[in-house]
């Protein structure tokens, strides 16, 4: 019963509009054209540009593009921005920010240069280092991703989520349409 | 000027509120219904539909707000980003315990009250629990027994739609249901494993819940979207808005004044009789009076007492605010399956299993009397089990859409005894926004319930173990907080004797002729079923009884 919390939450939660349909690629161009404008890197009320991509390129390297949309074209960096400004305590936010200042750090030990500059691969490197580290920021950010990412329409959508069924099968193939 | 005076004047619109609105204004009465709260128009206040990415905090909730205004009510399960709406104001409605003895009072104030974000779990008591009192010397013996409340329950059933599966046990009896809910693949294992090993003496059923799963009374059946503690624009669950409200207005006879906050009750010491209400209106906080032949109290059971406390009636007992009870919870387990990796679960049922009583049923439990049902269910977890797993790239996003393993979890809901020691009583100089006196409230559970909350983690184990589950987990949380359960209840019980009760076997105050309290405040034990079809059924029953007695003229 304690689990409804989550679950309930984010699961089930769905509009009525009509959406249906959309093929794999109109859907990445759904959800490129909803999220242009985060992906113009603009400084945001806690974000510097130079943050928010920080933040973007990092969540795209933890919920990458694939055959489905990944956290860019969820609006991901959007979602964390607005969570680090409007939800989380002062002291949170700074830990956040010093995380992204010591992910540039690491960056350049390794190749000279920030984090937004580095190849995907050292990108991959680092990003992998700080999780296995368990850093705290980078735990942060990295819920902040995959949650962001699952609530979001692209992310429902993708995950088969939304549209909700408006029916209940307990015991329903894995693979069964909704 | 709109009138101010009625046959009959109902103090709260929610779960036992709607339901006298409805029986005194189609048993003829010009009924006016005050609500402390807003009014509610569902297609404007409703809000279940609306999807994550549409919440500013895609429903993590705000937490600053949340922190400021409402630090209690959020740790109810049914608050969250949408539905704390429906849950009152913290700092405009403060309240006090001992500070070593925290209690949950979870407040609704809105047309519908606690109707709207209700668990609508639907239990009967039988006479195990009404004889309770009596076989073990505690507390006073219910008025009633179960033969007298029946044809209500029946009544109560048959107008809100309740699904269910008939079980034949006489501990939890059967009601009018609609077709039962399904039990998933794991459900079903588990209901079978159980029959086999425990026979009839513990039983797994479907829950019985205030959800339609066929068209009734023009509210059409659930289609499964999940969070109905944010409304029901289809009216597919039983709220007083959804049901019981629409239907006192179509008599014509009903006035429903939200905004109407109840200051004291007015009496007439000559007469011995209540001529009406006095409240202030929420909003101009100018003060008004209401006048009617017959009053009932429904604004909840710590609210009604508070009512009665600050009106100083009805208590010649010494019992009013005094055998607060509610239900221990947080005992229980969980555990895994290996099978059915090739089913899953499609849509929100918003109901889970239900496991009746078994403790104290058919033989003697040495460690405590009473005992508890589980609530719970089975079901995969999805992107969730995601948030602190390892890696990131291509492998990470695969396991957003994997589903984990079939897991069980069995949540147990146990009795608590009343005892005069657990109270409410007016705070000395605390009052809330509108200046009326606060409640001072100290309750703590007994020895009896903390055995009955240890016992639990036992036995979920045990039910587990019976149906082949693997990594058993017996819950490690302690119990629960009182009030936690939102099942507050006993503050002015029914009775017997004027000198220990309140009210007597028609929820009528022993004091005052012509008062009622229909809503959990009557409770003379608990039981450890949902409590929300007995003040239903206790509140039809006692509306049919006022009536017929102001047609006597003995009101």
């Amino acid at each position: 019963m304690e689990r409804r919390e989550l679950i309930q939450w984010l699961v089930a939660t769905a509009g009525l509009r009509a959406l249906d349909g959309l093929a794999p690629a109109d859907l990445f161009a759904l959800g490129r054209d909803i999220h242009r404008d985060t992906t113009s890197h603009a400084a945001g009320r806690t974000l510097t540009a130079h943050a928010e991509q920080t933040v973007a390129i990092a969540a795209e390297r933890i919920i990458p593009a694939t055959e489905t949309p990944g956290a860019t074209d969820a609006g991901v960096s959007a979602f964390i921005e607005k969570m680090l400004t409007d939800w989380h305590t002062p002291a949170e936010r700074e830990r956040f920010l010093a995380g992204l200042q010591d992910l540039d750090a690491r960056c350049r030990a390794r190749a000279s240069r920030d984090f937004v500059a580095c190849s995907e691969a050292d990108q991959v490197a680092v990003l992998t280092a700080l999780d296995d580290a368990h850093e705290e920021w980078f735990d942060r950010l990295k819920y902040l991703t995959v949650y962001g990412y699952c609530t979001s329409e692209v992310g429902q959508r993708a995950l088969g989520l939304f549209p909700l069924p408006w029916r209940y099968d307990g015991c329903a193939p894995v693979d069964a349409a909704h | 000027m709109p009138p101010t005076d009625f046959d009959a004047i109902v103090v709260g619109s929610g779960m036992t509120g709607g339901w006298a609105a409805k029986e005194l204004t189609e048993l003829g009465l010009r009924t006016l219904v005050l609500e402390a709260g807003r009014p509610i128009t569902p297609e404007q206040d409703y809000v279940e539909h609306k999807p994550s990415w549409e919440m500013p905090f895609r429903g993590l909730g705000d937490r600053r707000a949340t922190a400021s205004r409402q630090p209690i009510q959020s740790h109810s399960v049914s608050f969250d980003e949408m539905s704390h709406v429906f849950w009152t104001d913290d700092v405009d409605n403060p309240y006090s315990t001992p500070a070593d003895r925290p209690f949950s009072w979870f407040r609704a104030r809105q047309v519908g009250g606690k109707s709207i974000i209700w668990g609508r779990q639907v239990y009967r008591m039988s006479d195990l629990d009404f004889e309770a009192n009596l076989r073990e010397g505690i507390a006073v013996d219910w008025p009633i027994r179960y033969k007298d409340i029946a044809p209500w329950y029946d009544h109560v059933e048959r107008f809100i739609g309740v699904s269910g599966q008939k079980e034949g046990l006489a501990q939890l009896p059967d009601g009018e249901f609609l077709p039962p809910m399904a039990l998933n693949c794991a459900e079903q294992h588990v209901r079978q494993r159980m029959q086999e090993r425990f026979g009839r003496d513990r039983v797994l059923t479907i829950g019985r819940v205030a959800n339609l799963t066929a068209p009734h009374n023009g509210r059409a059946p659930c289609h499964y979207c999940g969070p109905c503690h944010r409304g029901c624009i289809t009216r597919s669950y039983f709220s007083s808005v959804n049901a019981t409200l629409p239907a006192a207005r179509a008599t014509g006879r009903l006035t429903l004044r939200p905004f109407s906050i109840v200051k004291r009750l007015v009496y007439d010491s000559k007469k011995n009789r209540v001529t009406g209400v006095r409240i202030i209106d929420a909003q101009t906080k100018q003060e008004r009076e209401y006048t009617a032949r017959v009053v009932f109290l429904c604004a909840s059971a710590l609210e009604s007492a508070r009512i009665l406390l600050n009106s100083g009636l009805a208590n010649s007992s010494g019992q009013v605010g005094r055998n607060i009870m509610d239900h221990i919870k947080w005992g229980g387990a969980g555990g895994q399956f290996d099978g059915w990796t090739d089913r899953r679960v499609i849509g929100e049922r918003p109901n889970g299993i239900y496991v009746p009583r078994f403790r104290n049923v058919s033989s003697r439990h040495p460690d405590f009397i009473r005992g508890y049902g589980f609530q719970g269910g089975a079901d995969r977890s999805g992107w969730e089990a995601a948030l602190h797993a390892p890696g990131i790239g291509r492998a990470f996003k695969a396991r957003l859409s994997q589903l984990g393993p079939w897991t069980m979890s069995f949540a147990g809901f146990g009795e608590m005894l009343p005892r005069e020691e657990n109270r409410a009583t007016l705070h000395p100089t605390l009052v809330d926004a509108w200046g009326i006196p606060s409640l001072h409230i100290d309750c703590r559970w007994s020895d009896n319930e903390l055995a009955i909350h240890r016992d639990m983690s036992v036995t979920a184990a045990e039910l587990l173990e019976a149906a082949g589950a693997t990594h058993i987990e017996p819950s490690t949380r302690g119990p629960s907080t009182p009030g936690g359960t939102n099942h507050e209840m006993g503050t002015a019980r029914m009775g017997r004797d004027p000198k220990t009760s309140v009210l007597n076997s028609w929820n009528q105050t022993w004091d005052v002729p012509n008062l009622f309290v229909t809503d959990g405040a009557a409770m003379t034990s608990s039981s450890c079923q949902n409590p929300s079809l007995t003040y239903m059924a206790l509140t039809a029953r006692a509306c049919r009884y006022a009536v017929d007695q102001l047609k006597r003229r003995e009101l």
